[in-house]
């Protein structure tokens, strides 16, 4: 088993590609998506595998300082990192790696590299930087045929093949083939425009040695850092003094508030980098003379921390109605017991029992100014976002 | 989807290049960043979360008290000038800009490139 390094992906995929597997990173045109090859890649390297990079579009140098600019530093893996430089010939220029295709548009040239490389080699993860490059010189046909024969010699070799392929308009039997027969798993990575969100996700298509999961990931490419799931809208609300903008600063790598007098009149913005995830966090004015800013800025919202004084159990109501003004309910959301090292804090328990919540929904002990509970707080509720596997 | 990031992008690269403006972007009525000319992201996540909630809070209080809806909202200060127009229900574009800039074309400018903003979005 090989992690592909993708935060939550591995999870989907049951812990990771198992040897002798492949795998297709199947990339709508115009998305960032040849990082994900890299991105495995990288990742196998660190976990002590051997790995070798293809690559057709581009010469190995500027792959070289791709990594670089996510911040992975491949020189410590030398003796374990090789590539197949299938693009050097094409423009005449001399090669220094270790495998050189010498005519990267015939199949049969490029494919008896790519054999004597499985054949060499002990198990490795082997990453196609551009599958679609190699279909573009090769021609359809002939290229599928070849990745049908380096699949079924990667089974017998226990190497771990994956593809980037970028969708541009091919036949419809190629896409077809690629998306449903000839990988044992299919990574889609789009573009979406969910109202005015400019997002891009990927969710599996199919993984035939693990139960499909269909559940898709927003994410967002950072250098350095390659690869995060993004949540563009966490909301932070609750009632007037309940310790929302502490919070927001707490959790927050870099927050910014506006606030006058003590209390927040705009709102509160932060951004939090944990675990793989990215998320900006909205936090509200809690004062009801503010209903209609926390209207405004409630959009669009893809989870809700409410935050309550757990000694001042007089605003619970304000709380609820709160939810209600954000247009919350129905929203993944967790309830935050603040201020618990108060006299007279009630438990999480208590809380549940006076605001008549069911079992389900979480309440999480924390000390706000304390930073106490917060990343716990934080996991809690991405896990109900990402559906809590 | 494509063509209309292509399209969106284009449409800040033009207003970018009209004279003074230091940078722009294109938010949704919710604070939430589009597409801007900022290197930083995360300044301009924060910078469309602010200029979101100006607006919204300007608008609120101008038809609360029966004054209509707000061509813009312009904050001067002696560094510049931000300034904040809505574009159609969904979204607003904002730019900043040099001190000596003068309003007049850039208002012009603002103002085409917000129309189209709410047309592509629809």
């Amino acid at each position: 088993m090989i992690e592909t390094g993708i935060p939550k992906l591995d999870e989907f995929l049951g812990g990771g590609i198992p040897k002798g597997k492949s795998l297709v990173y199947y990339i709508q045109p115009g998305v960032e998506g040849e990082v994900f090859g890299l991105q495995t890649i990288y990742n196998s390297l660190k976990k002590g595998d051997t790995g070798v990079f293809v690559v057709s579009s581009t010469i190995p140098d500027i792959i070289k300082g791709q990594f670089r600019d996510f911040g992975w530093d491949i020189s410590k893996f030398k003796d374990k990192f090789f590539f197949v430089d299938a693009y050097d010939s094409l423009i005449g220029a001399p090669s220094n790696e270790k495998y050189v295709v010498p005519n990267p548009d015939n199949i049969e040239a490029f494919s008896k590299i790519i054999i004597s490389a499985i054949k060499e080699l002990p198990p490795s993860t082997i990453v196609f930087g551009s599958l679609s490059t190699i279909i573009d010189l090769c021609g359809e046909k002939e290229t599928m045929q070849a990745v049908m024969t380096w699949n079924k010699m990667a089974k017998i070799y226990d190497h771990v093949l994956v593809y980037n392929f970028t969708a541009w308009p091919y036949s419809e039997e190629s896409l077809k083939a690629i998306k449903e027969d000839m990988f044992n798993a299919v990574i889609s990575v789009g573009g979406i425009a969910e109202r005015v969100i400019f997002g891009q996700y990927f969710g599996i298509l199919k993984a035939d040695w693990t139960t499909e999961i269909k559940k898709s990931m927003l994410f967002r490419v950072l250098r350095p850092g390659g690869i995060k799931l993004y949540i563009p809208k966490i909301l932070v609300t609750g009632p007037f003094d309940s310790g929302k903008s502490t919070f927001v600063h707490a959790l927050s790598t870099r927050a910014i508030s506006v606030d006058r007098l003590g209390t927040t009149i705009a709102l509160d913005h932060g951004h939090v980098d944990y675990k793989g995830f990215s998320a900006d966090i909205f936090g509200t004015p809690g004062q009801e003379r503010f209903d209609p800013i926390i209207k405004l800025l409630s959009g669009e919202s893809m989870g809700v921390f409410l935050i309550v004084d757990s000694t001042n159990p007089t605003d619970f109501i304000r709380a609820k109605q709160m939810l209600e003004i954000t247009k919350s309910y129905g929203l993944p959301f967790v309830i935050i017991a603040n201020k618990q090292d108060l006299p007279g804090a009630l438990t999480p328990e208590e809380i549940r029992e006076q605001f008549d919540l069911s079992h389900d929904v979480p309440i999480v002990p924390v000390i706000a100014k304390d930073k106490k509970g917060v990343y716990e707080a934080f996991e809690v509720l991405i896990d109900k976002i990402t559906g809590g596997l | 989807m494509t063509d209309t990031i292509e399209l969106l992008d284009k449409l800040i690269a033009d207003l970018k290049k009209s004279g003074g403006v230091e940078s722009c972007a294109a938010v949704s009525r919710d604070g939430l960043l589009i597409r801007s000319s900022m290197q930083k992201e995360q300044l301009a996540e924060s910078f469309a979360a602010m200029s979101a909630t100006m607006l919204g809070a300007a608008e609120t209080a101008s038809t609360e008290l029966g004054k209509g809806v707000p061509n813009r909202v312009i904050v001067e200060s002696t560094m510049g000038r931000l300034i904040a127009v809505g574009a159609g229900p969904k979204a607003l574009l904002v730019v900043i800009v040099s001190p000596e800039t003068g309003l007049g074309l850039i208002l012009l400018e603002l103002d085409k490139a917000a129309n189209k903003l709410k047309e592509l979005l629809e």
